[in-house]
């Protein structure tokens, strides 16, 4: 393979492997504004609790790595749920805006829970760091395979649940048209509880991805917020397949500059990609369909 | 039943009043003239992200002074600290240094910590033709219109290169890499390294700066490897050089890895497994721990190792003490205008305060050689040269390589 060519296409692997993991905790982001109509930058201190978890998990218990991705799950999504019951429910009837500078309050809060229970320091899951496998010239790291593996497996569950089930099909239902849905007898509460629930716990699973990669600490969630709330938008706010487009296109756009531009102004990719979908096409590659 | 007076003052009470003023104003005048305590300033960072250093510093100066103080002090006159928080934080530092100079009329404020606070408080300093002595970092510090009123025993970002590049080429490199993270001290460390590495025969072959705050440097390391280094300079700070190792490891990287001890800190070791670090070099400026000075530090502290913050404090305080000896005066300008003839020069080498006073008492010339490093300073106030400890990482723990 000519030196070029090799190394656009180890820059899309590296952008692929990125945008899978983005696309996790951007597909709750899309997921809960689908329903709720709000962005919850939330989701930040729930990639951090999800990650946590996991850490409490695989280190502290010494569960393997699989069980304790689920964990984080759970545990994200339960605290989820309870935030949102306990604060940014009563915001809701004040509007869009205030719903979202509520959510942003409560991330900072609640990282400084995180912070105040585990301290700052760097944490590390108890994982063996393995060599790359080389293809070629094409470097793929093991980890990232697995991460990979997680986070496809985690959509197609996710697809599956809201194509399949009957209370998927009321989620969509709601986000559709809420007004109609309630005509219909759904529960609206009981929708924003789960989709709560499913999209932080779809956060805290993409923050342990992030985990398993690097290392956590109370700033995890925080430092990955923007790329993913660029997915989102990029893909369309509110369609969940429009989160997967948006975050590999911002994952492998992230990556492909760096062969035009300094590595420094890697993140700006992510705000151009915005400025430009919002400008040509305001609703996103996909639109705002929620499915 | 309560008796309300009417709060009346005669006019010969306001003169009373008045003059009282104005002789309470005057006191520390007249009692300097005759050999009462000297009071110096301390302005450090008991509480704030300096508060772990900030009391170990102002424990050391006054481990100076109580020493000054028992051999007799300067002329008879005694020294006194007076202390007072940073807080780490500019606007809490710009109020406790306005104390210190309007108030106490220190004739010298030592320990300034965080270069955010040395930067809010020097310009107050100069004006107020108060000397300051600083650990803070950061180039531009020792570049403001000081006139003088400022020294740092910290190196600065331009000698921590030099001496950064000169131990990498000492080190046979032939080709090193530089990846550095988006900050202030990037461009101009990576310009002073390819410089260095250049007059020592060895070679920049290229350098990158990266993003902060990104979940994985694959591509960047991609970009680094391309160049075929034998050593990889890392030139960030802990959660991006722990992504970095993590990825030269993944890499299968073999060449030398060196960075910051900041940035592969204890907790970073605990982190990541034993392999990734494994034979990572670590640089910090370091107390010259080869020096008699030294020694002094520890047992004058009591402790084993005192480290870089500590060994500067008891600089600082031994250079304002001997230099207030020198010119016979203690104001800011005597401070200013002796430094340099007390710490650098062809006088009789010194290791302490102390010692340097007897000296100095007997007329001599002395050349203060301090605990933290030689204390020669640059027309702006930057040290010349400091000493710089080399760790290597081998099963987790970093072990001493050498002091140089």
């Amino acid at each position: 393979m000519p030196p070029l060519l090799a190394e656009i296409a180890q820059l899309v692997v590296n952008g692929v492997m990125a945008g899978t993991i983005l696309a996790v905790p951007a597909i709750g982001l899309t997921a809960i504004y689908a329903v709720l109509r709000f962005p919850n930058f939330a989701l930040a201190s729930h990639a951090t609790i999800g990650a946590f978890a996991g850490y409490i998990a695989n280190v502290k218990l010494g569960l393997p790595i699989l069980p304790s991705v689920g964990l984080a799950f759970l545990a994200a999504g339960a605290v989820g749920v309870a935030t949102d019951e306990v604060v940014l429910k009563q915001f809701r009837p004040a509007g869009f805006i205030t719903t979202a500078i509520a959510s942003i309050a409560l991330t900072i809060a609640l990282e400084n829970i995180v912070r105040f229970a585990f301290g700052n320091e760097l944490r590390g899951y108890a994982l063996p760091i393995e060599r790359d496998w080389r293809f070629g010239s094409i470097r793929v790291g093991p980890q990232q395979v697995q991460n990979l593996a997680v986070a496809a497996a985690a959509m197609v569950m996710l697809f599956s649940f809201l194509a399949f089930t009957r209370t998927g099909k009321a989620m969509r239902a709601v986000a559709d048209n809420p007004m109609l849905a309630s005509i219909k007898g759904i529960n609206a509460d009981m929708i924003s509880r789960l989709v709560n629930f499913v999209g932080m716990g779809l956060a805290g699973l993409g923050g342990m991805l992030i985990g398993l990669d690097t290392t956590i600490d109370p700033l995890t969630g925080f430092r990955s917020i923007l790329s993913v709330f660029a997915a989102a938008v990029v893909g369309g706010l509110g369609s969940i397949p429009g989160a997967v487009v948006g975050a590999l296109t911002v994952g492998v756009g992230e990556e492909l500059c760096l062969l035009f531009l300094s590595p420094d102004y890697r993140s700006a990719v992510g705000f151009v990609a915005i400025l430009l979908v919002l400008t040509l096409r305001p609703r996103g590659i996909l639109g705002q369909r929620a499915y | 039943m309560m008796r309300v007076h009417r709060m009346t003052t005669s006019r010969r009470d306001f003169v009373k009043g008045a003059g009282a003023l104005v002789l309470v104003g005057l006191a520390p005048a007249i009692v300097h003239g005759q050999g009462a305590t000297i009071q110096l300033g301390v302005l450090t960072p008991l509480t704030g992200a300096g508060g772990f250093d900030g009391p170990r510093m102002l424990k050391a100066m006054k481990a100076v002074i109580d020493e000054v103080n028992a051999s007799g002090g300067v002329s008879g006159r005694q020294f006194e600290l007076v202390v007072e928080d940073d807080e780490t934080n500019p606007e809490a530092a710009v109020r406790a240094a306005r104390k210190l100079i309007d108030v106490t009329k220190v004739p010298a404020i030592m320990g300034t910590w965080a270069s955010a606070v040395t930067t809010a408080v020097a310009p107050l300093c100069w004006e107020s033709r108060t000397f300051l002595t600083t650990v803070s970092g950061a180039d531009s510090i020792t570049k403001l219109p000081h006139q003088g009123y400022l020294i740092r025993t910290q190196p600065n970002n331009y000698l921590q290169a030099a001496k950064h590049a000169e131990f990498i080429a000492s080190m046979g490199v032939k080709r090193c890499y530089i990846m550095s993270i988006q900050a202030p001290f990037s461009q101009p460390t990576q310009e002073r390294a390819t410089e260095v590495l250049k007059q020592k025969g060895s070679q920049m072959v290229g350098g990158l700066i990266y993003d902060k705050d990104k979940t994985t440097y694959r591509s960047e390391v991609d970009q680094a490897l391309k160049t075929n280094p034998d050593c990889i300079y890392l030139n960030g700070y802990a959660p991006d050089v722990t992504i970095l190792l993590r990825d030269l490891y993944r890499a299968d990287y073999k060449g030398l890895r060196f960075a910051q001890s900041y940035a592969v800190t204890s907790k970073v070791l605990e982190s990541l497994p034993v392999e990734v670090t494994e034979g990572v070099i670590t640089v910090q400026p370091s107390a010259d721990i080869g020096s008699p000075a030294y020694d002094l530090a520890k047992k004058r502290l009591g402790i084993a190792e005192p480290d870089s913050y500590e060994t500067q404090a008891t600089d600082w305080a031994s250079l304002v003490v001997l230099s207030i000896a020198k010119a016979k005066m203690a104001t800011g300008t005597a401070i200013r205008d002796n430094v340099r003839k007390i710490s650098q020069g062809n006088g009789t080498k010194v290791y302490s305060a102390v010692e340097g006073l007897k000296l100095l008492a007997q007329g001599k010339e002395i050349n203060y050689e301090g605990a933290s490093g030689p204390c020669d300073f640059t027309d702006i106030g930057d040290i010349i040269d400091c000493k710089f400890r080399y760790n290597k990482i081998s099963g987790g723990k970093p072990s001493l390589l050498k002091v140089a």
